[in-house]
């Protein structure tokens, strides 16, 4: 116990040391990577299915994806600006070539990974004990650790990389996968579908709350290539679960795209709360370098009262183009989104979300606090819609903007529709710049400007943070400090 | 003048390709995503719908009204005549399908008293130039008869420093006209337009008010009611450009839509680079009456400076229960406590109308409209 205190508090001193430096997680850790070859073709998508052995439905679906992709065209509604992408200059697969042998433990993982995750603060070792989180760790493409199995396995709790989902659960991934994101849904999920290397499944069987908080922590390493994970998590009847995601990606120069797709099935009664951290690399004061992060992430509230919410804090990314959504399908069920984007320097962010009400009662709640400092854009686009037989559906909407300098942007697209006419739905949008007085207030007590500003900001983002689970929340509180660095003075 | 008549078969020619290449606007287009043009109406029925005309009963003293179908026009129409405009298809449809057009003009430091009334009596496309020099004020009153199938007119507004127009249209209900209206307006220092509308529902309507704010003290208020009924459909649009700083806009639009009718409400508001100390407010509600009415709002922001202080509100419901039962409780019948809360619904946005004549005629036209709105479809 002694011992775990001691490489804690190591730990600790390590992680302050680091929250001074302008981006901590650039770095790269120098591993041999098994690649698929460059470019974008169906053999790409046979090869990452034959590595992943996955049975022949996977592969067709895929093929399906794939061809259905090549007569898709690249959405350019979105407020982002970008060089085009050139499909074919990119790998679709790596891998960490010692991964050929899967490890049985901990120990037979590589040590340079572990020295990685080190750096980026996952608990991986006993402390994730005291911290009861389990972790499967994305690394690039291939999960390389599953932790906390054994536990979870009591509960009859599924959590494991959903290429071995696909192998070993093959039925229930197949009864959902591409039910709430369909394999055309857009372009990038259709592109996702036809290439997406590894990811993660989670499955919380009927009347089961998940005994902990399940987490997952994406890193992009290996220059060139576009990760693609495919998230599926499903809650049967009556189950609870707390999911939560975590991004950081190593500095690069060149843009790195990122087309993960996420579905959740909240059935009959069953809760989803999904958590995301995301702090991948936004390239550097000049807007050189960063990731695209486009992203699909829908939730179905298929049973009657289910309940999904999607938390998010999107402080990275030179580009962000994401709109998590809820379908409430089910009579009673609850849709939340509880949001916090923040673009400095170039940084680029298009979010927002859908809540389709369809069942009767049906409610939802959207919380959304854009920060735009430097020359960053930030947007919230947003569709509340009623269909003509939810009835007494209720939407609140609260949408508000802080602008830190003379040449960002901050912009509001709300969609509202209600075609029933017992439905209610407010909505309420501000923008605004911080407070000459609050500033002044602060720094007059002898609180530095930069820290003032972390500071009124985190209050700005009180209503967002407190939606956290409490492990994310102090990291988050933390992120709004750093991605703010250099914006004012 | 053969060379003003070259230029405007040239301009009508231009803008008959335009429309030509581009076809009527349908909800695949952001724009139209609400109001399918397209669906409502042939694209033969608008090329060959013709140029409108208007009733001018009584012209007041310090206005002055042109006819620029004429062979010579002066500089004040000529310098701002198809400047003004935006690029929009029904804009396009509107210089190539009508022959001449309307300017009013209000010269320099003179306040028109008496409103000016404007009576649509035939359909068609239309295009009407308003100037109003520096410290001029009109009040100009539009109304729409219920006989036309076919009305789209482009506006062109200039308004010079000081300047004020309170600019009123009246819809009349006309369940199978489709009527579009474009207003293109830029306004100079301290300039005012108030822009207010009655609509009472057509096959398809549409309103669209754009307008730059592009000197310190401009000031843009817009407000609007659409009492729907029926398979109605109105749709309003917006966008306000701060271009200079120091500017403000207000708008508060109520739509209330019964039996299958249809509500729209598009606004953006555009604070641009710079345009520090800019203020404004939207406001945009409906209120569902119908079983199968429906609504649509999309109230935008376009913000890119920072000393700015915009806020937006909407919101869709049907009548608040509690109130309803609140005042039944006190022995009000359920149909006249239906209407006092409809009444106030309504209420701020008709109160923006400075006339109290043309209020007292809204309201009347309101009630009127009422009782079909809350009949069954």
């Amino acid at each position: 116990m002694a011992a775990a205190n001691e490489t804690r508090k190591a730990e600790t001193k390590l992680a302050v040391a680091e929250l001074g430096e302008k981006y901590k997680y650039g770095f790269v850790t120098d591993i041999e990577m098994e690649r698929a070859p460059k470019g974008l073709s169906e053999d790409t998508v046979r090869f990452i299915s034959a590595k992943k052995s996955e049975p022949e439905w996977m592969l067709q679906w895929r093929l399906g994806a794939f061809r259905r992709w090549q007569e898709m065209r690249e959405p350019n509604w979105a407020r982002v600006h970008y060089q085009k992408i050139d499909y074919q200059d990119s790998y679709y697969y790596a891998a960490p070539k010692s991964q050929s042998n899967k490890p049985q433990s901990l120990d037979e993982i590589d040590p340079k990974i572990l020295e990685t995750y080190k750096k980026l603060g996952i608990p991986l070792h006993e402390q994730m004990l005291l911290a009861g989180v389990a972790v499967d760790a994305v690394f690039d493409s291939v999960s390389v650790a599953t932790t906390f199995k054994a536990k979870l396995n009591e509960a009859g709790v599924i959590f494991c990389p959903i290429s071995e989902a696909i192998r070993d659960h093959g039925e229930l991934v197949r009864k959902y996968l591409g039910t709430v994101v369909p394999v055309t849904d857009n372009f990038f999920a259709t592109l996702n579908s036809a290439v997406f290397s590894d990811g993660t499944f989670v499955y919380v069987p009927k009347g089961v709350r998940c005994p902990m908080e399940l987490s997952t922590y994406f890193r992009i390493n290996a220059q060139d290539t576009g990760q693609f994970e495919r998230t599926l998590i499903i809650a049967d009847e009556g189950s609870y679960v707390s999911y939560l995601e975590g991004c950081t990606a190593p500095k690069r120069d060149e843009n790195q795209l990122h087309a993960a797709v996420v579905e959740l099935v909240a059935l009959e009664g069953a809760e989803i709360k999904y958590s995301t951290v995301q702090n991948w690399y936004p390239g550097d004061e000049d807007g050189k370098g960063g990731i695209y992060n486009f992203v699909t992430k829908r939730g179905d509230c298929r049973g009657n009262r289910s309940k999904i919410s999607w938390t998010q804090v999107e402080t990275g990314s030179a580009i962000t183009w994401k709109y998590p959504s809820c379908i409430l399908r089910g009579d009673d069920s609850v849709g939340e989104f509880y949001s916090i984007a923040i673009t400095n320097n170039y940084q680029q962010a298009d979010t927002g979300t859908k809540m389709t009400h369809l069942g009767k009662n049906t409610r939802s709640r959207i919380i959304s606090k854009g920060i735009s400092a430097g020359r960053a854009q930030n947007t919230y686009r947003g569709l509340v819609s009623v269909h003509p037989r939810a009835e007494n559906a209720r939407n609140y909407t609260q949408c508000d903007s802080l602008l830190i300098g003379a040449q960002c942007g901050a912009h509001t697209v709300p969609y509202i529709e209600s075609r029933n006419r017992s439905s209610r739905i407010e909505h309420e949008a501000t923008t605004s710049k911080i407070a000459e007085d609050q500033l002044f207030y602060c720094t007059q007590r002898g609180i530095p400007a930069e820290e003032a500003v972390a500071l009124i900001v985190n209050g700005f983002c009180r209503e967002v943070l407190q939606q956290l689970p409490m492990e994310f929340a102090v990291e988050a509180q933390k992120l709004v400090g750093i991605s703010l660095e250099g914006s004012v003075g | 003048m053969t060379s003003l008549a070259m230029l405007r078969a040239d301009e009508r020619a231009k803008a008959g390709e335009a429309f030509a290449a581009r076809g009527l606007p349908h909800r695949r287009i952001e724009e139209w995503k609400y109001s399918d043009l397209r669906n409502t109406i042939g694209a033969n029925d608008v090329s060959a719908a013709g140029s409108v005309a208007w009733s001018l009963p009584h012209t007041p003293q310090g206005l002055e009204v042109l006819d620029l179908s004429q062979d010579e026009i002066p500089g004040w129409a000529r310098a701002h005549w198809g400047k003004l405009r935006g690029q929009g298809v029904m804009e396009d449809a509107a210089i190539a399908f009508s022959t001449g057009g309307l300017a009013l003009r209000v010269p320099k430091g003179t306040a028109v008293r008496e409103p000016f009334h404007m009576n649509l009596i035939a359909g068609g496309h239309g295009r009407v130039l308003i100037v109003l020099e520096e410290g001029a004020s009109l009040t100009l009153v539009e109304t729409h008869d219920a006989s036309q199938a076919l009305v789209n007119i482009e506006y062109e507004i200039a308004l010079g420093a000081n300047a004020t127009l309170q600019h009123i249209r009246r819809m009349p209900n006309a369940a199978d006209a489709v009527r579009v209206g474009t207003v293109s307006a830029t306004l100079a220092k301290s300039a005012c337009y108030r822009g207010h509308f009655a609509d009472f529902g057509s096959k398809l309507s549409r309103l669209e008010t754009n307008l730059t704010l592009d000197g310190a003290g401009a000031e843009a208020k817009l407000s609007g009611v659409a009492v729907l009924a029926g398979k109605t459909h109105a749709d309003v649009t917006t966008h306000i450009k701060h271009a200079a700083g120091d500017t403000a806009s207000t708008q508060l639009f109520k739509l209330v839509a019964g039996g299958q009718a249809r509500g729209v409400y598009q606004g953006r508001i555009t604070v641009a680079e710079g345009a520090n100390k800019s203020d404004s407010r939207q406001t945009a509600k409906g209120l569902l009456l119908g079983e199968r009415a429906e609504i649509d709002l999309k109230p935008e922001l376009e913000i890119f400076a920072d000393d700015v202080k915009c806020a937006h509100g909407a919101a869709i419901g049907d009548l608040d229960a509690e109130s309803l039962f609140y005042l039944r409780s006190r022995g009000i019948p359920e149909r006249e406590a239906r209407d006092l809360l409809i009444h106030a619904f309504l209420a701020d946005a008709i109160a923006e109308i400075e006339d109290e004549g043309l209020r007292a005629e809204i309201w009347r036209a309101v009630e009127a409209a009422l009782v079909y709105a809350e009949a069954a479809p």
